[in-house]
């Protein structure tokens, strides 16, 4: 019994990192970029921009 | 009850006790790395200058709120003994690390897995990257402090006393008004105890006595301590690209600042982790309420979270009335930033969390398999947040301050009495020394040797939001005086000797009349002796009693050790005589 679970847990905690990593590695080059360009021309001495 | 454990009933080696702080030191460096090189961070309101003096404006003397009290003054002190550029790597470090060993401590019973868990949950997530990028570092050091609170004072309550550390949590966990309100919120809903009230008197006293300094400067402060109500809308709980604001709440997100939002929060990375959290939430509740697992203190870490997660709902859901209160009632503004007391939420979050990593390896068969998914479950954090890598990105890269600083100061220190201006009269910098253009709250007002007068005007995606220092709306109408000379003459009456200007392009300076002492990047002009605006006998009688009380806190776990190391050798030696 152990000898099948072992095998299939280290699949399925590799596929668990795997796919939150991915997740994570897509989501920071394909999200929103931080500044809004609605307030690009803002001036740089603002103290910042909220989300719209 | 069956399959409960206890910290103290935990026996474990050396070596895997210790696994939570080098599992927390490692990923503290990796998240924080160029941080930690050579110079100073510079984000938005974290400013460290090379040499802070402690003075009026540092104890809360000033005329504008006092934001920095008690924070400001500690540096001032500390930085006599260790160079501020090291104790702002100890400062940031030391709160990551202690936040991380604070959430394995509170969950001490658990399984080693579930420590190393709780621990990455504690140092990885979007709470401290957008707390650490806006600058808010005596918040982060409160937050540290919040798991060894609670620790603490469980322990305090199965000993039946008060426990010696606490004041020194208390000290460090209150260096901001935020920090300090929510180490209160904590020590009350943890520690309080209805059946005995004289230690609920004591804790409360305690507690009043670490807010003091910034309490007792609030309400004696010549503003009223009132805030703009727009403020209430733009700090307002925001939303996280796919994640409504209260979701982005749920998992320890929604800054007001859409430029601190780390980019992974904004994609389905960030549904992944609110999702994760609330299904780890849940099961480890279920488990609680069948009896299955035991959470010491449970109904004090549930007010905790209900605080720090109710704030960030209304704040979302109601600004206005934030608004109003932050109008009305003096201080009220401390809660219009609506997700900035979230850290309360934390303590709760790891605990379940852990509880449910235990349920998840229970199933697993082999020590092998716990291991591996063990691991995994620690580093899922990290992987759902890979841009909080290396100072998020370099964000967090720390500088060195050009030369015209330090030539800044000498030229100001040698100038007649009287207090400074720095001009462009606007809160912030965003200097190309700094990251390239990364926005900082003006240095020259902790750079310079005299108390600066600041405009603390904030200007948020083009809405202005009021200032709360008279001094600073006076310089504001001397500045708009009709000539150089006026001005000088306005300033001048407002206790100000001396100016100092930055060329900024796109904010023109108007001209001072005055003797120019330097010319450089940095300009100086003397005014002439300006008479020094110090405080009333009232208000400082007030102010030095709040810092007596601060002071007595922060000594009294050194008194106590001391005290009970005497009477331990005294005994001993007793002991001695006697055979």
């Amino acid at each position: 019994m152990g000898t099948v679970i072992a095998p299939l847990v280290s699949i399925v905690a590799g596929a668990v990192l795997g796919v939150t990593t991915l997740m994570g590695v897509i989501s920071s080059q394909t999200g929103a970029p931080s500044q809004s360009p609605a307030n690009a021309e803002a001036p740089t001495l603002e103290y910042g921009t909220v989300s719209e | 009850m069956p399959g409960v454990t206890r910290a103290t009933d935990v026996r474990r080696t050396p070596l895997v006790a210790a696994l939570p702080a080098v599992w927390t030191f490692l990923f503290s460096v990796v998240l924080l790395g160029p941080a930690l090189g050579w110079g100073y961070v510079l984000t938005y309101d974290m400013v460290w200058v090379p040499q802070l003096d402690l003075r009026a404006d540092t104890l809360g003397l000033g005329s504008a709120l006092p934001r920095a009290v008690p924070s400001d003054a500690v540096v001032a002190v500390l930085d006599e003994v260790v160079p501020a550029v090291l104790l702002q790597k100890v400062v940031l470090l030391g709160s990551l690390l202690a936040a991380g060993t604070g959430a394995a401590a509170l969950v001490a019973e658990r399984s080693t897995a579930a420590r190393l868990v709780a621990a990455t949950v504690a140092v990885w997530n979007p709470f401290v990257v957008e707390r650490l990028l806006i600058g808010h570092w005596p918040l982060l050091v409160g937050y540290a402090v919040l798991p060894w609170l609670v620790v603490s004072l469980r322990r305090g309550r199965r000993e039946d006393r008060l426990p010696l550390v606490l004041p020194l949590l208390l000290v460090l966990g209150s260096l901001s008004a935020s920090a300090g309100l929510a180490t209160a919120v904590a020590t009350l809903a943890c520690g309080a105890d209805r059946d005995r009230p004289r230690r609920t008197l004591a804790l409360l006293a305690l507690v009043l006595a670490a807010n003091a300094p910034w309490l007792v400067a609030g309400l004696v402060q010549s503003g009223g301590g009132t805030s703009d109500p727009v403020g209430a809308t733009l700090f307002a709980t925001g939303d996280e690209g796919l994640l409504p604001a209260p979701w982005a709440a749920l998992s320890l997100g929604g800054i007001w600042n859409a430029e601190l939002v780390p980019v992974s929060r904004t994609g389905w990375a960030g549904v992944a982790t609110t999702v994760l959290v609330v299904v780890a939430a849940a099961v480890a509740l279920v488990r609680v309420g069948r009896g299955r697992a035991r959470v010491d203190g449970l109904g004090g870490l549930v007010v905790c979270w209900g605080v720090g997660f109710g704030l960030a709902l209304v704040s979302w859901a109601a600004p206005d009335t934030l608004g109003r209160l932050a109008a009305t009632v003096p201080g009220g503004g401390l809660v219009r930033d609506g997700s900035r007391l979230l850290g309360l939420t934390v303590p709760l979050v790891v605990v379940l969390v852990a509880v449910s990593v235990d349920a998840l390896l229970a199933r697993l068969p082999d020590l092998a398999g716990r291991v591996m998914v063990g691991g995994v479950l620690a580093l899922v954090p990290v992987s759902l947040m890979p841009d909080a890598l290396w100072g998020v990105g370099g964000r967090l890269a720390a500088v060195a301050y050009p030369a015209s600083y330090d030539e800044a100061r000498t030229a100001v220190a040698s100038a007649p009495a009287g207090d400074a201006v720095s001009l462009p009269f606007v809160s912030y910098r965003a200097p190309e020394w700094n990251n390239g253009g990364r926005r900082v709250l003006d240095p020259l007002g902790r750079y310079l040797d005299r108390p600066v007068v600041v405009n603390d005007e904030l200007v948020v995606s083009g809405t202005r939001i009021a200032g709360e220092d008279p001094r600073a709306a006076r310089v504001s109408e001397a500045l708009a005086a009709g000539s150089p000379g006026e001005r000088a003459a306005e300033l001048h009456a407002v206790g100000v000797s001396v100016v100092v200007v930055e060329e900024i392009e796109g904010y023109p300076v108007p001209a001072v009349s005055g003797t120019t002492t330097l010319d450089g990047d940095l300009t100086v002009v003397e005014l002439g002796p300006a008479e020094p605006r110090s405080a009333s006998a009232v208000r400082r009688g007030a102010v030095g009693a709040a810092w007596a009380g601060w002071l007595a806190l922060a000594a009294a776990p050194f008194v106590a050790a001391v005290r009970r190391r005497r009477s331990g050798s005294s005994a001993t030696s007793g002991m001695d005589r006697q055979k």
